[in-house]
């Protein structure tokens, strides 16, 4: 779509259609607002049923239900995407970028993560949402307990977030580590960039965790598989699964709004950070340490003392990082001269409850002291001072960035007052929760005794609920009837973002902004254009795109789809709405390939250490490191499962090696044949090109008809090959998956086969989607062959990991 | 960028060790077996990685994404095992 067409911002359309970094970022804002009240509202019905010890207003089954989807909306369609609505913002502005790397891909992501949440919506609907706790422990989290669809919808709907989550990861990792403008090395990121910097590195190891245990529990579900209910350590699995990636996820949730309340505080300190490369390092360390210390929650189960004491240590280890980033901030704060700006009081504010939250960790983190605490309303208590601490900081977010977005002031009185009322109800809310300590949690009665404190929360949450509708008023009337605020309303800014009008205009700055000097300049873009380095790909006098309609739609016929996957086998129009779904969902893929669409890289900028890397390739890799934590996670899973069961007493399910053998073959030879492909683009071949894509397909269909003959060589229910295709084919589940033969649910052995090698081959048919429109394009429109051949080597990479993925997978499955 | 040759060589070398992992189960003591196996599949995972996806060509910095998540996932799986031993 040119650049003409790109609609204004007061037309509907726009915001369907529209890539640009500023556009999504309002749109996560809003949204993560909606469900910001939605996880609010929730929250006053758990404080209305807990204002009297017994029965009141929710039976234990919608209290149950109540609990753990105000964790889930909080947590993953709250508290994240409202720092990323921010990111999506400011980072671009504070790294002097046009847009992100990939902005199609952004846009993918806000509507992934958009209709995510309705799915969630939706699973209210189907006779209950899920009702486990934000943990989902096994094996609350199965069927057996929760027997309506509602329960399967919402696990698919965490799956789509996970989706939309791994495509932000990527373009943040790449956009962060390519889009710098010259001269702006990592070190003189400002800390908010940073921050997001270090959130997504976390965030691609711990979300693809999620995704690997999330996808099991979907097995779980939807095929009967046995992994969550198995006596080998079922539960206990989960519990290793859902927490390492948890651990990690309470610093991805809190470290963006540790980046607001560094920002804010240079701001209205007038101080440079003290200490700011011993910060930048604390943050580093506290990265790695978070992958390592995830066993802490999970003291009271039977995993051996030894490791739990070098979790206890590691705890204790992660806490000085931290010490060390507080004193910091304190430092700064001492030496500078305050101005008490609304989001200056909403970020010290923060700093005061991040500290009390901190230091009753350092409680929960004892061993001994845990097996007290452990289910009560101390965690309760701790985590809210902790993770809210990190709201509260990214509310101050919202007031600090909010004149640059909306290009107007709000009410400073009306601010404070928001400020005073917040604070006042949040403590009422949760200190009373340290007082009751005693109880414990998710239960939807409690011992008498309690009812003060109870009540003393009750009305905390009430304020803290109340204090909004000043929030929302102020910006409301900001919004409409506020003036207009200056490019830099805030003296002592020092980043990027102020550095241009309010609103930015589309492109970001007039010029183009380096930092060669070591200060910020501009430089004319017409110049840079003429005397860069054309670099290939570069269409010089091509505007860049903004709009495009795929992403919503790809979207919309995922969340379908889903909505399909989870009712399979309750109803014929469910599966009648998955095909169709699924259909669609690969149809408007293919229409996102088709489209042309151009969003160039920078020309010249601080890239280190990724020099010279294309943003696509790199984009890739990023991808393909999630993924090896996905498929090594449930590779884990299986170690871990069959060690449980008793290694050697573990039989394979395959009768044979030989046709994982030949499969072997096969794959490996298609890896040859699709860089045969890559060669024969790289000397201008064609028929050497579509002849090296189209044996790689072949391949794969060998692969995958041989993978369906054991399959069916497996299940005595189809006699004959054709009957097994036929099965797959109808989708005729209930066949393939449920009988009483040695299908998915005869034993933790057969679920473990064909969950595994059925992750595998999903991977091998999105393989074989993506060589078809490859050996398309080379074969209609000659492409690859005019020195771009990068579609070609990207796929490639894919297509060897897969082969990689099976030389792990055969000799487990199939050998040893 | 690499000639069609040195991809054989690297695509037969793969067939080799893909064949050699049936072999050992046959011939060495299980866990001996098992510690071999895994050495082959590591080794071919780096000929793949390291030619096929032609890391070698690219900057350090790509291996090392790819070494840590790897990295990270090994450590998931190796501590979880220990946690019930
Ligand atoms: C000094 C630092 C901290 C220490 C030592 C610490 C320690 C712990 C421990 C040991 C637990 C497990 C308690 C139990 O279930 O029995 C826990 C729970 C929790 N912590 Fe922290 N924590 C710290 C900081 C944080 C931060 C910064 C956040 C988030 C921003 C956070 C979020 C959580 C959450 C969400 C839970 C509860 C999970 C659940 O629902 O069971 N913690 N903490
Ligand atoms: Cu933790």
């Amino acid at each position: 779509m040119a650049e003409h067409s790109f609609p204004p911002r007061s037309s509907v359309k726009r915001w369907l259609v529209t890539t640009n970094h500023k556009d999504i970022g309002i749109l996560y804002i809003v949204s993560s607002l909606f469900f910001f009240i939605f996880g609010g509202i929730l929250a006053l019905l758990i404080r209305t049923q807990l204002w009297t010890s017994g029965e009141f207003i929710l039976s234990g089954s919608a209290f149950g239900q109540a609990v753990t989807a105000h964790g889930l909306v909080m947590v993953f369609f709250f508290l994240s995407p409202f720092a990323f609505g921010f990111a999506n913002y400011i980072v671009p502005l504070q790294i002097g970028a046009d847009d992100l790397a990939f902005p199609r891909l952004n846009a993918l992501s806000y509507w992934l993560y958009f209709f995510a949440g309705m799915v969630f919506i939706v699973s209210f609907l189907q006779g209950g949402t899920i009702e486990a706790g934000w943990t989902l422990y096994a094996p609350l989290n199965l069927p057996a307990f929760m027997p309506s669809p509602g329960a399967t919808t919402a696990i698919l709907a965490l799956l789509m977030f996970v989706g939309s989550v791994t495509a932000s990861t990527i373009n943040f990792i790449v956009t962060i580590h390519t889009h710098k403008a010259d001269g702006l090395s990592l070190w003189h990121l400002p800390m908010f960039t940073w921050s997001i910097l270090l959130t997504v590195w976390m965030m691609l190891i711990a979300f693809a965790a999620l995704a690997a245990a999330l996808l099991i529990l979907g097995a779980d579900h939807i095929f009967g598989a046995q992994y969550f209910t198995a006596t080998e350590g079922g539960g206990l699995l989960w519990a290793h699964l859902f927490w390492f990636f948890g651990h990690p996820e309470v610093y991805i949730v809190f470290f963006p709004a540790l980046g607001v309340m560094l920002e804010t505080y240079q701001t209205f300190t007038g101080r440079r950070l003290i200490g700011r490369k011993w910060v930048i390092l604390a943050m580093i360390l506290v990265t790695l340490q978070s992958f390592l210390v995830w066993m802490h929650h999970m003291f009271l189960t039977t995993i051996n003392l030894e490791i739990k004491t070098l979790m206890m240590a590691m705890t204790i280890g992660i806490s000085l990082p931290f010490d060390l980033i507080v004193f910091a901030m304190i430092y700064t704060l001492l030496k500078g001269r305050i101005r008490y700006t609304t989001p200056f009081l909403f970020n010290f504010g923060a700093l005061l409850l991040f500290i009390l939250g901190g230091i009753t960790g350092v409680f929960l983190g004892a061993i001994v002291l845990d097996y007290e605490f452990r289910g009560t309303y101390w965690v309760v208590a701790h985590f809210h001072y902790v993770m809210f601490a990190g709201g509260t900081a990214l509310i101050g977010g919202l007031y600090y960035w909010w004149p640059k977005i909306t290009g107007k002031m709000y009410n400073e009185f009306l601010g404070k007052l928001h400020f005073g009322i917040y604070f006042i109800g949040f403590n009422l809310l949760y200190f009373s929760m340290f007082l009751s300590w005693e109880m414990p949690r998710r239960v939807f009665t409690y011992h008498t005794g309690l009812e003060t404190y109870n009540q003393m929360a009750t009305i905390g949450g009430i304020i803290l609920g109340a204090s909004f509708l000043i929030m929302f008023y102020n910006l409301y009337t900001s919004y409409l009837s506020g003036p207009d605020a200056p490019d830099n309303p805030w003296e002592y800014s020092r980043t990027a973002e102020w550095a241009t009008s309010s609103p930015p205009p589309l492109e970001n700055f007039e010029g183009v902004p380096t930092y060669r000097n070591g200060f910020l300049e501009f430089e004319d873009r017409n110049a840079v254009a003429d005397g860069g380095h054309v670099e290939h790909g570069h269409e010089p006098g091509r505007h860049p795109d903004h709009a495009s309609w795929w992403p919503v739609t790809i979207s919309f016929a995922g969340f379908l789809m889903l909505i399909g996957l989870a009712g399979l086998g309750e109803h014929f129009a469910y599966e009648l709405l998955f095909i169709g779904g699924a259909a669609f969902v690969l149809l408007s893929a293919i229409g996102w390939g088709l489209e042309d669409f151009y969003a160039p890289e920078p020309l010249r900028g601080a890239k280190w250490p990724f020099d010279g890397v294309h943003k696509n390739k790199f984009g890739m890799w990023v991808f393909l490191a999630s993924d090896i934590v996905i498929f090594g996670a449930f590779i884990g899973a299986y170690v871990f499962i069959r060690w449980g069961y008793g290694w050697e007493a573990w039989q394979n399910v395959p009768a044979e090696s030989l046709p994982g053998l030949v499969n072997t073959f096969v794959l490996l030879t298609s890896s040859f044949t699709v860089i045969l492909a890559l060669v024969y683009a790289q000397r201008g071949n064609r028929r050497g090109v579509i002849a090296g894509l189209l044996a790689t397909i072949g391949f794969a269909f060998t692969f995958m008809l041989i993978k369906s003959w054991e399959w069916n060589f497996l299940l005595p229910e189809a006699e004959t090959l054709p009957e097994a295709v036929t099965m797959l084919v109808t989708l005729d589940f209930d066949v393939l998956f449920h009988t009483e033969g040695p299908a998915i649910d005869a034993s933790i052995m057969h679920s473990t086969y064909y969950v595994t090698t059925g992750l595998h081959a999903i991977h091998v048919l999105i393989g074989v989607v993506a060589l078809g429109y490859l050996a398309w394009r080379a074969w209609a429109h000659n492409a690859y062959i005019d020195g771009n051949e990068r579609p070609v080597e990207n796929v490639g990479l894919y297509w060897h990991f897969v082969d990689i993925a099976w030389v792990f997978l055969f000799p487990l499955f199939y050998i040893i | 960028m690499a000639s069609i040759k040195l991809y054989f060589a690297v695509y037969v070398a793969l067939l080799i060790l893909a064949v050699t992992k049936v072999i050992f189960i046959e011939f060495f003591e299980y866990w001996t077996a098992v510690g071999a196996i895994l050495v082959s599949a590591f080794t071919k995972s780096a000929l793949i990685a390291y030619y096929f996806q032609h890391l070698r060509e690219e900057p350090r910095a790509i291996s090392w994404l790819v070494l840590i998540s790897l990295a990270a996932v090994l450590l998931l799986a190796a501590a979880a095992t220990y946690s019930i031993t």
